[in-house]
């Protein structure tokens, strides 16, 4: 064992030991531990298998920028493939597995592809498997599928919930570093409202990581200190374990993992939790991410990043190894031998890529042999590291004992999300990184993020940053002393890599991207950073290439012999960090994926039997079974019957119903409608046709005129909506001198169709003998303001059914009292309620018109109700109707169709054919639209749309349904198969 | 002639955990009506609803009103007038008063109104409604028209307390009453009595 605790130090609770396991075995470690620190402190080194190699790896960093160390955490419901063991939190009990590898880590039998390794380079499968063509979807592509992909999901459905939040703030504080800290701190003392987010559960940035002190502490306790303050005042909200992943114009989104660290969520609690965040600034305070050398065996579990390394040491008290080899081209990875010196472990040596550098830098490595101008030219170890060979500019090699190779290669700023928006980073050649050219309004920058790499820079810097987002949202901010802190020597060489010799250079650890993937990416003309990219996979996947990008394209630059600049970078584009689709989806899951709205009926439909159909938002009764009823044909046979011979009473509340008051109603309805309605006489009904600007319907319904200012105005179910911001549009825009006010009444009113040849008599009982509902009083198309006691009660005249019936309307508090109030004083008179599917058959057999033909597809001429159309008014839609396309004589036209054998069952969707017609576009001769089977005729029929058809009653066609593969020979019949007369609607 | 059992808005709206954070009671009783000011009326009807009922009517996102009624501007010229201790025929009388100043629609039973108070009332709206609600910003007697949980909302804030009144959509309770409870539930949720 390579690895262990150091006996003192560190920001973990040594009093809460935490057990764990990976890949079965039982380990150790201590609340403040990542999965990663618990992992080195027992010595584990190999933690997983590389994606397309199978290559051993190990831990490269400590943050969320790892490329390797992904695991699949928990097990059962909860498992989590490809969860950074560096962010994630110990817990008790955290299970934890390493995966793409098969048996076993140790020994991974698809390791076989590093010896394959020659076919599988950049692109590989666009060559590879191409011949023959034949094996590629029986072989190829099911062979790589199965290699492919990193973890493996539950396949059971996610326990746990998320939610979403906003929040609001003068300024976003995005990162808890010195930088940050220092900002929240000067702006929250001033007043401002102030959101400081860290993706860490700690704040204070890499101030746990390294040794520096503040005003004459440590910098980690003043960290502590700060984040108490910060905690204490009222205007500040500290956010820890939240990750800003995307910058969007004017907010922020940002992933809190509220019990991401916790084995299950506590009661109540979801597990994560997706925040929007408006804030008037915001302040990148994200610091810098170490960028590894690339160099031969640079992959060998052991390699790790200089910064980690003192991360494990000074923040976990966690030993990464026995003897720490660093090699580094910055005079930051010199402070990594101060460091380990301090922790008593040893330093094998340090490798330095530059000739020379300062005094006090030297000093840093102490005894340690140096090899300057040096580089490492290969790394040995079977499943880690134990030697480094080290060549120097001459050539000489030195191999060296070592079980942790240190590397420190310079800083990039982390500032991806100062991308977001579409803006660029510029190169600093003096800083060896790019720095954040134009930012997002209200976006500053400060500390490591600006490339500002000192502790006192960082301090100072986002000191004044904090103070002057806090004037700027009118707060008085005073003037802070500086921080006393050293300024760290940070001078830093030029980009390098070094490959050659037998051992794969990496330069992205997670995509396995190699030097060569670059260099053949150049040779087959994938030049551009966008093209290599994509060709190489450089950059790709949950790392987003933070530890690779800069390397990749600096191998290109050099290839092409052109500078950084020339050569460009690849934007960052949302999500900064992984973010879950369950943290995206909230609370709009399952049931919830959409707000159901429910009839006030819906209990009373509940309690007799009804299954529910989704229309739009709504839950409506489809049918109500009764016992011995086994299918919904049956159910929906005996309701229509029912209607047909006695009463039915259906819950029609979801039809939208809009209020319409003002003295030009009447003006605004002609307008919309095709026909009249101004002369609509108060105590009226009228079936009103909407078309759409270009001619054709756009939705149906009937109008009741209540008063001589007051209309109410009925849509179908599904365009309650789109009708309502129509007329809105129609009022506010086209004819905004129109004085008309209206208001959806949907939700006001329960409203139930009472439909049948007994309708008036169960009316009448719940109405009174008061209320004369006599033919002759209240005729077809008549309606009336009534009261059952103190309830008002509207009654309509109308009829779908085609059957003497009534939509009565109260109260929607009184609508659930209503329905049960029909149901018994209608029990003598067979009183039945019914669905939908028994709706939809009473109105096919009527030959009236619904969604299926109010498609988007079809003219008013199309519905047969062609001489509805006002003559002596305009409307909309009228021009546009009057195309030569829409006025065709030869347009289908809706007709009525019945099977030639009464026993077949006809199909919506059917296309119809002459008889013997080959079944082709261009012998389509129009399409069904609605079937039912009707009890009233004793066998199926079936509304829809013919060329001519009005004028072909009686001819025989073939209706073939092209997804059953069937065709039935079916006869042109009228539309209105009972009571073409309409003598009950009258009775 | 027979009389109808009413059904209140959220009679299924569940208490959830402590009970400690959020105290959610419906508003029972209530007369709402949408009051929409004629063209060219708003000063007439600013006057008449002075005359008639004592307070000034404003015509923005705020709450106008005394102690039993509350109009809460819910868009230009328009308001949901709420009235806690209603009269009988209220809305007929309203209709009457503002005859041609501005059309009055009754909405009694379109909307349950739930009253929100207690310590983390904050915490749970913001958790479904994307506006700044800090009470810097969101004061005593301002409203808005907004989207909770996918639901039409309008809400205006009572007092300083703070408390608040939501008025949700009928057929929505329940899809509402899902959000409230599940976001509310770590607080912990109390529901008053009816």
């Amino acid at each position: 064992m390579s690895g262990g605790r150091l006996p003192a130090g560190g920001a973990i609770d040594r009093q809460k030991p935490l057990r764990f396991s990976f890949d079965g075995r039982s380990l150790e470690g201590f609340a403040g531990d990542t999965l990663a620190s618990a992992l080195v402190a027992n010595g584990v080194r190999l933690v997983g298998r590389s994606f397309k190699y199978h290559r051993p790896r190990g831990i490269l960093s400590a943050g969320s920028e790892e490329p390797n160390a992904l695991v699949e955490l928990r097990s059962g419901a909860r498992r989590e493939p490809n969860t950074r063991a560096t962010t994630a939190e110990l817990f008790e009990g955290l299970e934890a597995t390493s995966q793409n590898r098969w048996p076993s880590l140790a020994f991974d039998v698809m390791a076989i592809n590093q010896i394959a390794g020659p076919i599988l380079g950049a692109g590989f499968y666009y060559k590879t498997f191409m011949w023959p063509a034949a094996f590629w979807e029986k072989l190829y592509e099911p062979m790589i599928r199965r290699a492919a992909g990193l973890g493996r999901l539950s396949g059971q459905p996610d326990p746990d919930w998320y939610e979403r939040a906003y929040a609001f703030c003068d300024l976003l504080v995005i990162g808890a570093g010195p930088a940050g800290l220092a900002a929240a701190l000067a702006a929250g003392r001033a007043g401002a409202k102030v959101i400081l987010t860290d993706d860490d559960f700690a704040l204070g940035g890499r101030l746990a990581s390294e040794t520096h002190e503040i005003d004459g502490a440590p910098g980690s306790q003043w960290a502590r200190q700060a984040a108490e303050e910060l905690a204490s005042l009222p205007t500040v909200r500290l956010m820890p374990r939240t990750a800003v992943f995307g910058v969007y114009d004017g907010e922020f989104g940002a992933l809190e993992r509220v019990a991401d660290h916790l084995p299950v969520p506590p009661a109540f609690t979801p597990r994560q939790r997706l925040w929007t965040i408006v804030a008037r600034e915001s302040l990148l305070a994200t610091g810098a991410i170490e960028r590894p050398i690339v160099f031969p065996g640079n992959d060998r579990p052991g390699v790790m990043l200089a910064s980690a390394v003192r991360t494990y040491v000074n923040r976990f008290a966690a030993r990464p190894g026995q003897s720490v080899a660093i090699f580094t081209t910055s005079d930051d990875g010199w402070r990594t031998a101060a460091d380990l010196r301090g922790a008593k472990i040893t330093v094998a040596c340090v490798i330095e890529a530059r000739a020379e550098v300062a005094p006090q830098v030297r000093a840093l490595a102490g005894d340690a042999p140096v090899f300057l101008a040096s580089h490492v030219a290969g790394t040995a170890g079977h499943l880690g590291l134990t030697h480094v060979d080290i060549a120097d500019a001459s050539g000489r090699r030195t191999r060296v004992a070592a079980d942790i190779l240190a590397v420190a290669g310079g800083w990039s700023p982390n500032i991806g999300l100062g991308d977001h928006l579409g803006n660029s980073a510029n190169w600093s050649p003096e800083k060896v990184a790019f720095l954040p050219g134009g930012l997002p309004k209200g976006m500053i920058v400060a500390g490591a993020a600006a490339g500002h790499w000192t502790l006192a820079e960082a301090l100072n810097g986002g000191s004044a940053a904090g103070a002057e987002a806090a004037r700027r949202a009118g707060r008085q901010a005073s003037l802070a002393a500086p921080y006393r802190t050293g300024d760290e020597p940070h001078a830093v060489g030029p980009l390098c890599h070094y490959a050659g010799g037998k051992d794969k250079a990496f330069v992205d650890l997670q995509n396995d991207v190699t030097v060569s993937d670059i260099a053949l990416a150049e040779r087959e003309g994938y030049r551009s950073v966008e093209h290599m990219k994509r060709y190489t996979t450089l950059g790709m996947a949950t790392d987003q290439g933070k530890t690779s990008n800069l390397n990749g394209l600096a191998i290109m630059a050099e290839l092409t012999r052109r500078d950084i600049p020339q050569t460009g970078k690849t934007r960052a584009r949302p999500p900064q960090v992984p973010v879950a689709i369950g943290a995206l989806a909230g609370l709009d899951v399952g049931p919830n994926f959409r707000p159901t709205r429910l009839t006030a009926g819906h209990a009373f439909a509940k309690a007799s039997g009804a299954t529910f159909v989704e229309a739009g938002q709504w839950l409506r009764p489809q049918w109500f079974s009764r016992p011995g009823e086994t299918d919904w044909l049956a159910s929906t046979t005996r309701e229509a019957t029912s209607v047909r011979s006695a009463v039915g009473v259906c819950d029609v509340s979801t039809l939208g119903k809009i209020a319409l008051l003002g003295p030009d109603v009447g003006r605004l309805l002609d307008k919309v409608y095709v026909n009249r309605f101004s002369t609509l006489a108060v105590g009226k009904v009228r079936y009103g046709l909407m078309l759409r600007e270009d001619g054709f319907v756009m939705d149906d319904g009937t109008t009741a005129r209540l008063g001589t200012d007051h209309y109410v105005l009925t849509t179908t179910t599904a365009n309650a909506g789109k009708v309502m911001q129509h007329l809105e549009y129609c009022h506010q825009v086209l004819w905004p001198e129109l004085d008309v006010q209206m208001v959806s009444v949907t939700e006001q009113w329960a409203q139930y169709a009472v439909a049948g040849p007994r309708s008036r008599a169960l009316l009448q009982r719940l109405l009174g003998d008061d209320a004369d509902i006599s033919n002759a009083a209240f005729p077809y198309l008549a309606c009336g303001e009534f009261r059952m006691g103190e309830i008002p009660v509207r009654l309509f005249r109308i009829s779908f059914s085609g059957e003497l019936a009534y939509e009565i309307a109260v109260p929607a508090g009184y609508g659930e009292a209503l329905a049960k109030a029909l149901m018994a004083a209608g029990a003598d008179l067979d009183v039945c309620a019914y669905g939908t599917e028994a709706l939809s058959v009473l109105r096919i057999e009527k030959g009236h018109a619904a969604g299926a033909e109010l498609n988007g597809h079809t003219v008013a001429r199309d519905l047969g109700m062609g001489r509805m159309m006002s003559a002596d008014k305009d409307f909309i839609g009228r021009a546009m109707a009057q195309r030569p396309a829409l006025v065709d004589p030869g347009r289908p036209t809706l007709v009525g169709f019945r099977p030639v054998d009464r026993g077949r069952r006809l199909r919506n969707g059917a296309h119809f054919f002459a008889a013997g017609a080959a079944i082709l576009p261009e012998t389509d001769q129009g399409y069904m639209t609605s079937t039912a089977f009707s009890p009233a005729c004793g066998h199926w029929i079936g509304l829809g749309f013919l060329a001519r058809g009005p004028e072909r009653l009686g001819e025989r066609l073939h209706a073939h349904d092209p997804v059953r593969s069937e065709t039935i020979e079916v006869e042109v019949v009228s539309p209105v198969f009972v009571d073409p007369e309409g003598k009950r609607l009258r009775a | 002639m027979l009389d109808l059992a009413i059904s209140h808005v959220f009679g299924g709206l569940h208490a959830a955990g402590s009970g400690l954070g959020v105290v959610a009671q419906e508003r029972t009783g209530l007369v709402i009506a949408t009051v929409m000011a004629r063209r060219g009326q708003f000063s007439a009807l600013s006057w008449a609803v002075r005359q008639r009922y004592g307070f000034e009517l404003a015509d923005a996102a705020t709450v106008s009103g005394n102690a039993h009624t509350a109009f809460v501007g819910t868009g230009s010229g328009r308001w949901l007038a709420v009235f806690d201790d209603p009269a009988p025929g209220l809305v007929p009388v309203l209709q009457h008063d503002l005859n041609g100043l501005a059309s009055v629609v009754d909405q009694s039973h379109g909307f349950g109104v739930l009253r929100l108070s207690g310590p983390a009332v904050l915490l749970t709206f913001e958790k479904g409604v994307a506006l700044d609600l800090s009470p810097e910003v969101f004061k005593a007697g301002a409203a808005a028209t907004t989207t909770l949980a996918h639901v039409s909302v309008h809400l205006w804030k009572v007092d300083e307390a703070p408390t608040f009144d939501v008025a949700v959509p009928r057929s929505y309770a329940g899809a509402f009453s899902h959000w409230l409870e599940t976001t509310a539930a770590i607080h912990g949720l109390a529901v008053g009595e009816k």
